[in-house]
């Protein structure tokens, strides 16, 4: 382990705001994935030139910096597999501006998601990204991911709603990216690809972000159905007929079950459900596109098919929707659920192959999978339900995610959504991008010479990901 | 660092749960010590995850790691909010008796006795948990696997002999500091509210509004954990800052785990006697009871508490 300057960084942010006992370094070497690597310090900055400070500090030293948002990546983005000084952003937690004139807001990037959209709600506008753990997660965090969610396949994804953004580089500079205007079309478009970086390439201290009315109309319906395959095309019919929906998701017969056992919702156990919303100013406009994905789904085999514009009803299905994760752990006592080849996107015309494929692929490997995700979006997820003690398991889960991702890519699929790479995907995100690599790492070179931020992610990362850190799980041999 | 298993005796029956735990951090927002701190290593996931590191040898049992594994005021509600169904105080519990079978016990949140301890015993039968104990020789002691930080013991010291040394900023003297910065700050400010943590949901997770958003806020609400450790003082120092108003908040009748609304029952009452007595409208002091998680209700009382203050004006 390197040796950290404890003095010069508490002379850069305060006593307070750093932590170095090993039960605190264990604590913050994890997240949401399967992965654990403990950091050497954690600094918990407040203002920007803090960031720059700690930046200079590491730069010169050579000392890694991984930033850290709510810690709900599931594929070890922000777990240090190097070691280094982890950032925690959540003490940059101002919304700085709410500009309604020119309909932009301005927050600091450790501002959680849910934060926002309340300071947002009382003017009748929202910020639409919002992934399912957007009660932790932070603006932040949502750029490094590119992080987008349920209603995705209307508003769009982060890299559509950052307008500009001011970002801390490797040497400490402090670089103002993109703009406060709608349109900017001069030069590179930094900003993008700041979004999507995975901290590899400088620290997001200040972000501006569009909002939107929030609608005055929200109808949701549930249409079940007795294949996989029926959903799955009955998502590519929906997309392909015109429809304009606010939410489109699939939950398969495995997460119908695991959400019904953690919050009783009654949803039918069927083969397959879509979960579908559209929203609006005027009400006939949303009946129309209710209308329109009800009668697609009818055409699919869809059954009990029902709609409904109650708020206590809609609130209920999203709710279930959002801790459909966690709630995936409560499937079968014996096994857990690991965020494994958790996300990846393919064509629509594939969904229900896609669907179809996760299953066989579990089956012919002995282990339980799930799928389910923003369909509407192209958006596939799946979690692995494993016994994580044995051995053989992740052996198991191992083959199966090569197997799935060589699915998603001979489709033109591509192996991330919206979760990220971090680690676990790098072996296909390789693959996939193996004619861009040099670029990539150019790239990297050219902004971070030093290789301090976030070193060993995203296509530095090791192919195989079981041993690329310690699992978080006991596993016997 | 491995093999450490077998001390965990307790802990050990809550692997697989450990396993099932995904980590997602859902339950960070439901914690007021996350709440006053800012650090995730305050947060209920990392307690699982030090309870995982404990029992998988991971991570040395030391004196840092049971400060956070005693640090819990047992509100219970990262478990209503956890999907995948783990107890986690339950196992926080089991943790605590395997760490002091070590010799370690926090301090974290557990209350202590002070050198000023007149003994007079009324904080034994004052405690809802049985966590304190009179012993011959050693004065009062308080089991640190049974206390749940209520704070009642504080309340009920005449001496002011017991106390939680980690406090997490619900001690008397730091939510007084905190109302007179507000209503010294404020030039809008008319009410305190202070409201036990099972009455109030807060609202802004852990991010803070532009000062254009806040400053002509007219109350401002202070979690104080249980009703039960409300004393007149705390109540009363607002008014010293010009407050026209204090709205108390805590649980329903049979819903408190401490009984400590009826403590702050008791107190309120009290207070209006002394308000008739210095001809000052007894009803500037409130008390509501909302069910846990009632945030429309719990809005709805505050604000018609502020627009009957409105109707009365300020006292002075």
């Amino acid at each position: 382990m390197k040796t950290i300057d404890e003095a010069k960084l508490i002379d850069i942010v305060g006593e307070k705001n750093i932590k170095t006992d090993p039960s605190d370094l264990y604590i913050y070497g994890s997240d949401s994935s399967v992965h654990h690597a403990m950091p050497w310090a954690i600094v918990k900055p407040e203002t920007t030139e803090q960031v720059q400070g700690i930046m200079k500090y590491a730069n010169k030293n050579k000392i890694p910096v991984i930033a850290r948002g709510g810690g709900s990546g599931m594929c070890g983005q922000t777990v240090p597999v190097k070691g280094g000084i982890m950032l925690d952003m959540k003490g940059m937690n101002k919304i700085l501006e709410i500009n309604l004139e020119d309909v932009y807001c301005r927050v600091e990037s450790g501002v959680v998601d849910d934060d926002l959209n309340l300071a947002l709600k009382q003017y009748g506008v929202f910020y639409p990204p919002t992934p399912a753990s957007s009660r932790i997660a932070t603006i932040g965090g949502e750029i490094a991911n590119n992080a987008s969610g349920v209603r995705s396949v209307k508003y769009g994804a982060t890299r559509d709603a950052v307008l500009g953004m001011k970002v801390v580089l490797p040497n400490g500079d402090l670089v103002s990216l993109g703009a406060h205007t709608r349109v900017e079309a001069s030069g590179y478009q930094l900003h993008k690809l700041m979004i999507g970086s995975e901290g590899t390439l400088g620290i997001v201290v200040e972000a501006t972000l569009s909002f939107v009315p929030i609608p005055e109309f929200r109808c949701m319906g549930v249409a079940n159905f007795d294949t996989l395959k029926d959903a799955g095309e009955a998502i590519g019919s929906i997309m392909a007929s015109g429809a304009n929906p606010s939410m489109l998701e699939l939950v398969d017969d495995v997460a119908i079950k695991a959400v019904n056992k953690t919050m009783d919702l009654g949803l039918k156990e069927v083969a397959a459900a879509l979960i579908f919303e559209a929203d609006g100013m005027v009400k006939e406009a949303v009946d129309y596109e209710i209308d329109k994905m009800t009668k697609v789904c009818e055409k699919h085999n869809g059954n009990d098919i029902y709609s409904s514009y109650d708020p206590k009803e809609r609130a209920k299905i999203f709710l279930g929707r959002k801790k459909l994760f966690p709630a995936l752990s409560k499937y079968d006592e014996n096994l857990a659920s690991t965020a494994l080849a958790d996300d990846m996107a393919v064509p629509y015309s594939k969904m229900a192959e896609m669907a179809g494929k996760i299953h066989e692929i579990a089956d012919k490997n002995n282990i339980v999978m799930t799928a389910y995700g923003h369909c509407g979006s192209g958006c596939m997820h799946t979690k692995i339900l494993m016994d994580t003690k044995r051995k053989d398991q992740w052996a198991s889960a191992k083959k199966a995610i090569t197997q799935v991702y060589e699915y998603v890519r001979s489709v033109n699929g591509t192996t991330s959504a919206e979760h990220g790479i971090g680690l676990s995907k790098a072996e296909s995100f390789k693959i996939e991008k193996s004619d861009s690599l040099n670029l990539l790492a150019t790239i990297k070179k050219a902004i971070d010479p030093n290789n301090i931020l976030n070193p060993g992610k995203l296509a530095q990362a090791p192919e195989d990901w079981v041993t690329a850190t310690n699992l978080r799980y006991s596993v016997n041999n | 660092m491995k093999n450490k298993t077998k001390e965990f005796k307790n802990l050990e029956k809550w692997q697989g749960t450990l396993a099932n735990c995904i980590r997602c951090g859902y339950c960070f927002e439901h914690c007021p010590m996350f709440h006053h701190t800012g650090w995730e290593s305050d947060a209920p996931r990392a307690k699982i995850i030090t309870a995982f590191g404990l029992l998988s040898g991971e991570i040395e049992p030391s004196e840092s790691a049971a400060n956070k594994m005693f640090s819990c005021f047992y509100c219970k509600r990262c478990e209503a909010a956890c999907s995948s169904g783990v107890p986690l105080t339950e196992i926080f519990t089991d943790a605590k008796k395997d760490l002091l079978e070590m010799g370690l016990e926090g301090p974290g949140t557990t209350s202590i006795t002070q050198l000023s301890c007149a003994r007079c015993l009324i904080c034994l039968s004052a405690c809802p948990h049985e966590a304190r104990s009179y012993v011959e020789g050693k004065g009062i002691t308080t089991d640190p696997a049974k206390c749940q930080a209520c704070g009642i013991c504080l309340e009920v010291c005449p001496a002011g002999a017991a106390k939680i040394e980690n406090d997490f900023g619900t001690n008397k003297e730091v939510l007084i500091e905190k109302a007179n910065d507000f209503l010294d700050t404020h030039e809008s400010s008319k009410a305190i509210v202070f409201a036990c943590n099972w009455s109030y949901y807060p609202e802004l997770q852990a991010s803070v509004l532009p000062d254009s958003e806040t400053k002509d806020n007219d109350y401002e609400i202070l979690v104080n954990m249980c009703g039960g450790r409300l004393e007149p003082h705390l109540l009363m120092a607002p008014f010293l800052h010009n407050a026209w108003g204090v709205l108390v908040a805590c649980c329903p009748d049979d819903e408190c785990q401490h009984n400590g609304n009826l403590r702050a029952k008791k107190i309120v009452e009290n207070l209006h006697n002394t308000f008739k007595q210095i001809d000052v409208d007894p009803e500037r002091i409130q008390l509501v009871q909302i069910p846990a998680g009632d945030k429309t209700l719990f809005q709805a009382e505050i604000d018609t508490f502020v627009d009957k203050l409105n109707s009365m004006g300020p006292i002075r």
